[in-house]
């Protein structure tokens, strides 16, 4: 009797707790996000979480149709018409949609395409995140006869700026400029301005007393969804607008259907958290599972009861780098021979349980028009390694490998090994690495470095290999940014880039037609198998575990990996069907 | 009365002067690197996204750089004074008040702490919402701790003699495995068999609900594991303390002398041990501040609490730095601040402990 109180009190506990395991699903579908979005202003972004959140929001011109993994149009009625002028320009003409409107039912117009190009082109705001990727823009050009119509002025030329001119939310002009302040301006004119410029500034000074990173609810977007609760770092709650413009389109595209009445998004860093949170239907979906635990869950027969798994090869390609502008480096002969060294099978299984894709390159496997499929894929072969070094000039002696430089003085091969220190992927490729070059005598530094510490040093040149993720998509070919000659300051780690390298990355990125294109895209692909600035060695895959009764997911190799707005619940015997 | 005043502001001071010291240190230091601020805010450039026709990238994003670096104010030269060398020789540029630290400094005479590298907001309001969590977080498991200490510790030395046997050495022996114990592990393992469909399922796994209209005792449920595994992490270190400190006081001439007159071994120990092995327990709790704020980054991180141990731990990983400064002020206030407290404490409980300003 004693102790009565304390197992009426663990009751209580156990029966406000647990969940019935038949619990009725609402309209409500509860992902996890592992960290916050942080700010929501449509010219920030600053993680995918925010973009995601923007996309609940905002409605851009064009947007990612997951379900076949193109743009499709959004508010643009179709996709752009485009138009070349001379050979600098183009031209890519839009038409918005008729019904598209904002919540007070004013429609949405080209001027507010003008005005949102002129935000992110506005000097003294936070937009240099979204700028970069736009600036190829030069100016709008509105149609004088009809409101929805506009054309969009660009600088160079590339197939790729059909997409890309689309793809960010249109803002309300009569929120932020009720007075129509910028229409005296144009694009470029702001573009070049001094943010000292009154009118600029006063902008400037509205946006920021909005507030915006932290109340997106002050400007409305035309998108399906409200921000209904931020609890910073918590979550965050998002309702379906009652009467949304989208709602009058018969049939609605994939882009513009929103079904959850409501999402709500779960911050939660830690793995082995969310991985239990799903476990207690405190989620519904768990994106970007961890190998190891998408495993065990699989191999729980209780959560195989409730759960749904589904694996995707993503576009992230796990690298390993050399730095070409060091003289132990600087010949393709050797880095072929080293490239050797990876062994790019075992190390699938051994961090990704074998899920995700080995790969000749940078193109994804699954683009069949462009990947070059019949070049070998990077294999494990040291006496082929050993062989490659002699054929470069190094000679093995008890000491090590060694060859004759400029100057008389030996060159040693020896090497230092980069990665992040926090990701156990990397220090698995690592160690591979080392143990197989300890076979063949060659020592090898492991650097595990801090994730920005590794940045710098990267930039700096302050390595001789590296180990690291490459981030791609399905819609451009533009491979400049990671190894053209211009961009060894920046993206371009492993320094590589020649006069020829340089032209045939060039043609990639503007080749107009697909022939034309899988021509050029095959001569890179073999260029990397021969100069390997850095060894591909496999395509990560997003892992997705969600309710079994959750359908239109839409698992997808593009980021977030998964479509938020179309996913329903199943009912009750569509549910029993899929058991 | 007024001697104690006297000692106090002395502490206040001293604290202040401290804390302005280290942060005004790591302040500096942070500012050597502004690229850090950059690259928080652009991101690498080597991503195929965020690459449209542009071959001269070095030049876009140095362009963005400069913007950032504008618009955050990092542009502006570091200090009053820097030094240039020049064709060999050494000169010094006067900047007056238009530098980075001065800014700075304004700023956190007027209560502002600065905005965040990551987004541009203001650190202040940050701060004081993830002390909303973590206040209760840690002020709950002191409490929950010096409890537990205290009977835990009673419990301990109250036995017949003077070396622990049966259950107590079996107690003492489970305190000093979870001493070792990381807090992580213990953290996960009460996650583990609490919140887990293939155990206990008794409490929620995640801290944050989503139904607005959940009661305050289910609310109140999400926080049991969190506390739990912070009030576990710090109680063995002080239970076994005061044990150890009682059972030292129990061996003393007077304790015997109170037995030899008829007094029970339980009032003994209550009222005439405890107050002699407290004081070891003092300086223990003053020390317990650094557990604690090591506690919160690890506990608000596996249980998805938005507190300062979180918020202080994703600045470092980002190198964020003014939240960092931020919380370098923070904690080295609250240090100061809990030994100036232990000194009062001390002062209190013992008479002969003299306040020297």
């Amino acid at each position: 009797m004693k102790y009565l109180w304390f197992g009426w009190l663990l009751a209580a506990g156990i029966s406000s707790c647990s969940l019935p395991a038949n619990k009725q699903p609402d309209s409500t579908v509860r992902i996890r996000w592992n960290r916050d979005p942080e700010n929501l202003s449509p010219l920030a972004l600053p993680n995918q979480n925010a973009v995601d959140a923007a996309t609940l929001l905002h409605c851009s011109l064009l947007q990612v149709d997951l379900s076949i993994g193109t743009y499709s149009p959004a508010l643009a009625d179709s996709l752009p018409q485009m138009q070349l002028l001379g050979d600098s320009l183009t031209h890519l003409r839009y038409q918005l949609r008729r019904a598209a409107a904002w919540d007070n039912g004013r429609p949405v117009l080209a001027t507010d395409v003008a005005f949102t190009l002129k935000l992110i082109f506005c000097p003294g705001l936070p937009n240099e995140k979204v700028r970069a990727p736009l600036g190829f823009i030069r100016d709008i050009k509105l149609d004088p006869s009809n409101p929805r119509r506009f054309t969009l002025v660009c600088r160079g030329q590339a197939p790729e700026f059909g997409f890309a001119s689309g793809d960010f939310p249109i803002i309300s002009e009569d929120v932020l400029d009720p007075k129509h302040s910028l229409r005296q301006f144009s694009v470029e004119s702001v573009a070049a301005a001094n943010a000292a410029e009154p009118t600029l500034a006063a902008l400037a000074t509205r946006y920021q007393q909005a507030n915006l990173e932290a109340h997106p609810e002050r400007l409305p977007g035309c998108g399906p969804y409200k921000l209904a609760v931020w609890k910073k770092k918590q979550y965050l709650t998002f309702e379906r607008k009652t009467h949304w413009w989208a709602d009058n389109l018969h049939p609605a595209p994939l882009v513009l259907q929103a079904k959850p009445a409501k999402l709500h998004f779960s911050i939660i860093p830690d793995d082995a958290m969310a991985t239990l949170a799903l476990r207690r239907h405190e989620l519904d979906v768990l994106p970007q599972a961890s190998a190891r635990d998408f495993k065990r869950l699989q191999e729980s027969a209780a959560a195989r009861q409730s759960l749904a798994f589904y694996s995707t090869v993503s576009y992230e390609v796990v690298t390993a780098g050399f730095n070409t502008r060091r003289p132990l480096l600087r010949d393709s002969l050797t880095r072929q021979a080293l490239s050797k060294l990876f062994d790019p099978v075992r190390l699938l299984q051994a961090t990704q349980l074998g899920q995700g894709q080995r790969t000749v390159g940078l193109v994804h496997p699954s683009d069949h028009r462009y990947y070059a499929s019949s070049l070998p894929l990077p294999t494990y072969d040291l006496p082929q390694a050993q062989i490659l070094l002699q054929r470069a000039g190094w000679q093995h002696r008890p000491t090590g490998w060694t060859r004759p430089a400029a100057g008389g003085q030996a060159q040693r091969l020896a090497l230092m090994l980069r990665y992040r220190g926090d990701e156990p992927a990397f220090q698995t490729i690592a160690l591979q690495f080392k143990a197989a070059a300890t076979q063949l005598n060659i020592p090898v530094e492991l650097r595990p470095t801090e994730g920005s510490s590794l940045t710098t040093a990267l930039r700096e040149g302050d390595f001789d290999m590296y180990v690291r993720i490459q981030k791609g998509n399905p819609f451009a070919f533009n491979y400049a940014s990671m190894l053209h000659s211009r961009s060894v300051q920046e993206g371009n780690f492993s320094k590589f880039g020649t006069p020829a390298t340089d032209r045939l990355i060039e043609a990639v990125a503007t080749a107009e037609t697909p022939d034309q294109k899988r021509q050029l895209l095959q001569r890179f692909q073999v260029m990397l198998q021969r100069q390997v600035p850095f060894v591909p060695l496999f395509f990560l895959p997003y892992r997705l575990v969600a309710d079994r009764r959750l359908q239109n997911l839409y698992p997808s190799a593009i980021k977030p990996g998964y479509s938020a707005p179309t996913m329903t619940w199943a009912t009750a015997t569509a549910a029993l069907a899929q058991k | 009365m007024m001697q104690l005043g006297r000692w106090l502001a002395a502490q206040v001071g001293r604290a202040a002067l401290a804390a302005w010291a280290i942060a005004s240190l790591v302040f500096l230091l942070s500012r050597l690197d502004t690229a850090k601020a950059t690259d928080l805010l652009l991101g690498e450039a080597d991503n195929l996204g965020t690459a449209v026709l542009r071959t001269d990238i070095d030049a876009t994003q140095r362009q963005a750089r400069q913007a950032v670096e504008q618009r955050l104010g990092l542009a502006e030269p570091l200090f009053y004074v820097t030094r240039t060398k020049q064709a060999g020789a050494i000169s010094w540029h006067w900047h007056g008040l238009h530098n980075q630290y001065h800014q700075w400094l304004r700023g956190l005479l007027h209560g502002h702490l600065g905005l965040s590298f990551r987004d541009g907001q203001p650190i202040g309001p940050r701060w004081r919402a993830a002390l909303a969590y973590t206040l209760p977080l840690t002020g709950l498991a002191t409490l929950g701790a010096i409890a537990g200490a205290l009977l835990v510790g009673l419990v301990l030395a109250g036995g017949p003699q003077a070396t622990l046997s049966g259950w107590r050495a079996g107690l003492h022996t489970l305190l000093t495995g979870l001493q070792g114990l990381p807090l992580f592990a213990l953290a996960l393992g009460l996650l583990f068999v609490f919140a887990n469909p293939d155990m206990l399922n008794v409490l929620p796994a995640y801290t944050g609900s989503a139904d607005a209209e959940e009661l305050w005792d289910q609310r109140a449920l999400r926080l049991v594991l969190p506390v739990l595994a912070l009030v576990l992490a710090v109680l063995p270190e002080l239970a076994l303390l005061l044990a150890h400190a009682l059972r030292h006081e129990l061996s003393t001439g007077y304790a015997t002398t109170a037995r030899a007159k008829g007094l029970s071994n339980s009032k003994l120990l209550r009222k005439h041990a405890l107050p002699n092995a407290i004081l070891p327990l003092l300086t223990a709790l003053a020390g317990l501040l650094p557990t604690l704020v090591a506690g919160a980054v690890v506990v608000e991180t596996i249980f998805a609490l938005p507190g300062t141990g979180r918020l202080l731990a994703e600045a470092v990983a980002m190198h964020d730095y003014p939240v960092v400064v931020a919380g370098v002020l923070f904690s080295a206030l609250a240090r100061l601040l809990a030994l100036a407290l232990a000194d009062a404490l001390y002062a209190w409980v013992d008479p002969r402990i003299r306040l020297v300003p």
